[in-house]
């Protein structure tokens, strides 16, 4: 149930202060912003591995939390997929770890929040553990940090293949509207732009996949200086400096690797899919341009226009497709925020019956009238927020997505500094009115897009049966 | 919170398995590494253990029988509020599956003068929004606020609980809204599987039998009528309980409580304990037909335990060293040596009654047949291949030490809180589950897991393209294959 998750996902994302400081943000009031910093400390050790610590000891747990600059942007084009890959043989075992042990061996002390992930700029590795476990949590990270080619073996290389093109079949190939959007993405990120993989890659290209590409990835990308070891919780802070020496001191340094220098994409028309859905059950339009880049001007106009879009039963997508006309099951509409060139998408799922140029229509009046009047001041102040909130409310956890460690990585890779929380949130105070609507005139351009009409194929039995059940 | 000091005897072996040195350098590499390094073959011994920190909870019931469940945490001004009712999606009656969904989703379509637009505006004046959500024990709406606001948005779920308008247009609009969410799960794999799988294990005619969100035909007969009579039957101030966790005392939520539902009256009684189901062996292969889907889904399981049986950690422990961990049995064969899925996983719902044992994965089409014969293999395997002291002290410090971790937000202290309420559990249900865990023996683990996981006794479950299922399923002679689609309005029905 979309709608019902992501109500439930807005209602938990409630506006909290960091670090416990009266007064209290209000919708009117200027906020105290200098309340919003998160305590931290920042080093460079000598083979430029970046040291972010930060001490909070409500619970005795310790997040450790490694991001390698790099992610599929890194790429080579002939390997899409190649950066995520990578993650899954980061897994599979070190020299001084055990073949595949490396999660068991976590979870066994009772680790949360235990995963590695790999997105379009970076790839970030993290695990909460009991704070008497960091030493061994550092062990780890430390020995893929420096010993990884020691282990990997062709037959390892094979299986996470495998695992990660069972990985694709399960999240692209046979999840509701995989193929779909994965087309129109590619229409937005032309090869040889490496986007344009969207991160899970090919099936191809996973297949050719070589030890060689293995070794060459890790030499280049994963040494000590184009990565940043986080570590949030409770901890003695010298003797955690202690054993960052001890573990990461002495991997070997290389220069720090030069990211690709890749032209940004234009789009010089409405570029128009028709997709034969096979796996969903209704129809779904989705409309995606591109966007100003994580952080840039304009990416914050971006999220309020979103926030005012879709985020709520009043908001104006959702108040006439969903709740008044009833032509939609859902919508959404968001900025994906990216370090080379963003995505703002605005998608609508039909109803049994509607169609999706139907939908479309009704997309285009809601965005022609933003890009004559913009939005309400009111609908900026409620934007701002719910923004905020959902940054704020994070900093209940040490580790895990979006908490603490991975906030303060996050503004580390993006901006150069960890604690940028109210440089951040300032941004969403500077939208106005008449931002937004230069913002939907202006970028939102209905001749520089990508339409989707994903469109299920009306053969299949369970799209018989749904006809059956109405 | 409370604070507990393990005595754990079990540290050390929990690295057992990192002291298995493999790889065995070269004499060349050796001399040109100068060893420097070798050291580190060494995994750090644990520093001294931190006390266990475990959530505390306080209670209390006003006089009109309504429950008041706390939780304190004050390192920021945050507090989630909700209000959980007795009643899930368990207690939709007969032919009505849906009902309870429907009915709580239809309270925030207007409550006292606020009609579901203006009521959505006044959450979000207070910077948050009002949430639902409908288990098949229980019900709780609720939201997350600053501190400051804690007064306002009690106010408000006050109206949506005591003053619902239940009109015929909201409520013809929440449903219409039900069935256009269930056109689309209609379409994902995962969804069929766990409609069709609630139906094979527990019966069609079980409380548990079906998912809360109903099915297409069962939700298209409900009636603003049903929802009427559902919220008067169930709603009531000794069938529900005021769940607040974060910067709150318990004084304070007791008058917060007074204020807003002191005068709450109503006799509706806390639901009945469905009826465990019968376990009976498998005779069917139950599956859904999904053409040209190119993973299938497997899900298998049984009726297991409910919160409180006597087998019930012993059952945890044993589903947990099976399929409860990446490292898993089931995962590791599956996934890391096969390379047939993405991942693999089993777990067991111990409910209000009697929970089911589930374990699932997506693997590849072309290996359906393998795939579902390792889940067999695995589930005898336990016979053949038993537990070991090792994998036990493994799943029993991973269980016991990821619990602080779980509960760093105030809105998992409210969930825990009300799944205390809907399951009968203690206040100290915590101290008392890493009692029990530290307390279990392996014959003990042994036992429950050769108990519950005989192959013969899961049900099966699959949902994939129908050559792949007929041709791969079909000789390995688990049943007979009965396909279902689980959406039809069968007449039967």
């Amino acid at each position: 149930m979309k709608s019902v998750l992501s109500a439930a996902l807005l209602g938990l994302a409630a506006p909290g202060l960091a670090l416990a400081a009266p007064p209290a943000p209000t919708a009117e009031a200027p906020r105290d912003r200098e309340k919003l910093q998160i305590p931290h400390e920042k080093y460079v050790l000598p083979n430029g591995l970046e040291v972010i610590l930060a001490h909070d000891d409500r619970l005795p747990v310790v997040a450790v939390n490694l991001w390698y600059h790099v992610g599929a942007y890194h790429e080579d084009p002939d390997r899409t997929g190649f950066a995520h890959l990578f993650e899954h043989m980061m897994f599979q075992g070190s020299k001084h770890v055990p073949d595949d042990a490396h999660i068991g061996m976590l979870e066994k002390l009772g680790a949360t929040s235990l995963n590695g992930t790999t997105n379009f700029d970076r790839t970030n590795y993290f695990e909460t553990v009991p704070s008497h476990h960091l030493e061994t949590a550092l062990w780890l990270e430390s020995d893929r940090m420096g010993f990884l080619l020691d282990a990997v073996t062709p037959e390892s290389l094979k299986t996470q293949q495998e695992v990660v093109k069972n990985e694709r079949r399960q999240t692209t190939e046979t999840a509701p509207y995989g193929l779909a959007d994965e087309k129109a993405w590619q229409a937005l990120f032309p090869a040889p732009h490496p986007y344009h993989g969207a991160i899970i890659g090919s099936m191809e290209h996973l297949d050719a996949a070589t030890m060689e590409d293995v070794r060459n990835f890790f030499r280049k990308w994963y040494a000590p200086s184009n990565a940043t070891l986080a570590i949030v919780g409770d901890f003695d802070e010298a003797e955690a400096k202690r054993l960052v020496e001890k573990y990461f001191g002495s991997l070997p340094s290389a220069p720090r690797p030069e990211a690709p220098k890749v032209e940004k994409v234009a789009l010089d028309r409405e570029v128009v899919i028709r997709h034969d859905e096979q796996v969903a059950s209704l129809p779904k339009v989705s409309v995606s341009w591109l966007t100003p880049a994580f952080f840039e001007p304009g990416d914050a106009d971006a999220d309020v226009l979103a926030m005012a879009l879709s985020s709520g039963k009043a908001s104006r997508l959702y108040e006439r497709l969903v709740f008044d006309k009833r032509l939609a099951q859902s919508v959404s509409a968001y900025q994906q925020s990216l370090g080379a060139q963003s995505v703002f998408t605005i998608e609508a799922i039909a109803r049994p019956g509607v169609s999706t140029d139907t939908l479309l229509a009704e997309i285009d009046a809601i965005l022609d009238d933003v890009r004559e009047n913009g939005v309400t001041e009111e609908e900026i102040v409620r934007a701002r927020n719910k923004f905020e909130t959902g940054k704020i409310a994070g900093l209940q956890s040490v580790g895990g997505f979006g908490g603490r460690a991975d906030l303060l990585q996050s503004y580390n890779h993006f901006l150069g500094e960890p604690d940028r929380l109210a440089f951040d949130l300032a941004r969403y105070d500077e939208v106005t009115p008449e931002s937004v609507r230069k913002f939907a005139r202006e970028t939102l351009d209905p001749q520089r897009r990508v339409v989707l009409h994903a469109v299920p194929t009306q053969s299949g039995p369970s799209a018989a049966a749904t006809q059956g059940g109405r | 919170m409370r604070r507990i000091l393990l005595a754990s005897p079990i540290l050390a072996l929990a690295f057992g398995c990192a002291t298995a040195q493999k790889a065995e350098p070269t004499p060349a590499a050796a001399e040109a590494a100068a060893d420097t390094e070798a050291w580190r073959a060494q995994p750090p011994r644990p520093g001294v253990p931190a006390e266990l920190v475990t959530p505390t909870f306080q209670k209390r019931v006003l006089e009109n029988g309504l429950t008041i469940l706390v939780s304190e945490r004050h390192d920021l001004p945050l507090v989630s509020v909700n209000v959980a009712f007795s009643a899930g999606a368990s207690a939709d009656p007969a032919g009505k599956a849906g009902l309870a969904e429907v009915t709580y989703e239809t309270l925030l379509e207007g409550a006292g003068q606020l009609d579901a637009l203006a009521l959505d505006k006044a959450f979000a004046d207070l910077g948050t929004a009002p949430y639902v959500s409908v288990g098949q024990d229980g019900a709780m709406l609720g939201t997350q606020v600053l501190t400051r606001n804690l007064d306002a948005a009690t106010a408000l779920l006050a109206d949506i609980v005591l003053r619902p308008q239940f009109r015929e247009a909201s409520f013809e609009r929440r449903k219409q809204q039900q069935l256009a969410d269930l056109a689309l799960q209609v379409g994902n794999p995962r969804f069929l599987a766990s409609e069709t799988f609630a139906e094979v294990v527990f019966g069609e005619e079980h409380p548990y039998g079906k998912l809360s969100s109903g099915t297409p035909a069962t939700v298209e007969k409900l009636t603003l009528a049903d929802a009427r009579a559902f919220w008067k039957r169930h709603a009531g101030p000794k069938a529900a309980a005021f769940v607040v966790a974060g910067d709150i005392t318990m004084d304070q939520a007791e008058a917060l409580a007074r204020k807003y539902f002191g005068k709450w009256s109503g006799n509706a009684q806390p639901v009945a304990r469905p009826k465990p189901p019968a376990s009976s062996a498998r005779e069917r292969v139950t599956w859904v037909a999904k053409p040209g889907l190119n993973q299938t889904m497997i899900m298998m399981g049984r009726p297991a335990v409910q919160a409180g049986d006597p087998d019930e950690y012993a059952l945890e422990l044993a589903s947990s060293i099976f399929g409860g961990f990446f490292g898993s049995r089931l995962n590791m064969n599956l996934r890391e040596a096969k390379g047939f899925t993405y991942g693999a996983r089993a777990y067991v719902d111990g409910r209000r009654g009697v929970g089911p044992f589930v374990a699932s994965s997506s693997v590849r089409a072309d290996v359906t047949g393998p795939a579902l014969q390792e889940f067999i293999a695995e589930l005898q395997g336990v016979r053949e291949r038993p537990i070991t002291e090792e994998e036990l002290e493994q799943a029993r410090e991973g269980v016991i030490r990821a619990i602080p971790g779980s509960f760093e937000s105030v809105s998992g202290l409210a969930s825990a809180a009300a799944s205390l309420f809907w399951k009968d559990r203690p206040l100290d249900h915590y101290e008392k589950m890493i009692a029990a865990i530290e307390a279990l023996q392996l014959p003990a683990v042994q036992q429950v897991a050769e108990k519950y996981f005989d192959p013969a006794k899961m049900h099966i479950v699959l949902v994939g393209d129908p050559q792949v299922i007929e041709q791969q399923v079909q000789p390995l002679g688990l049943g007979k294959l009965e396909q279902r689609d689980p959406l039809r309005p069968a007449a039967a029905r």
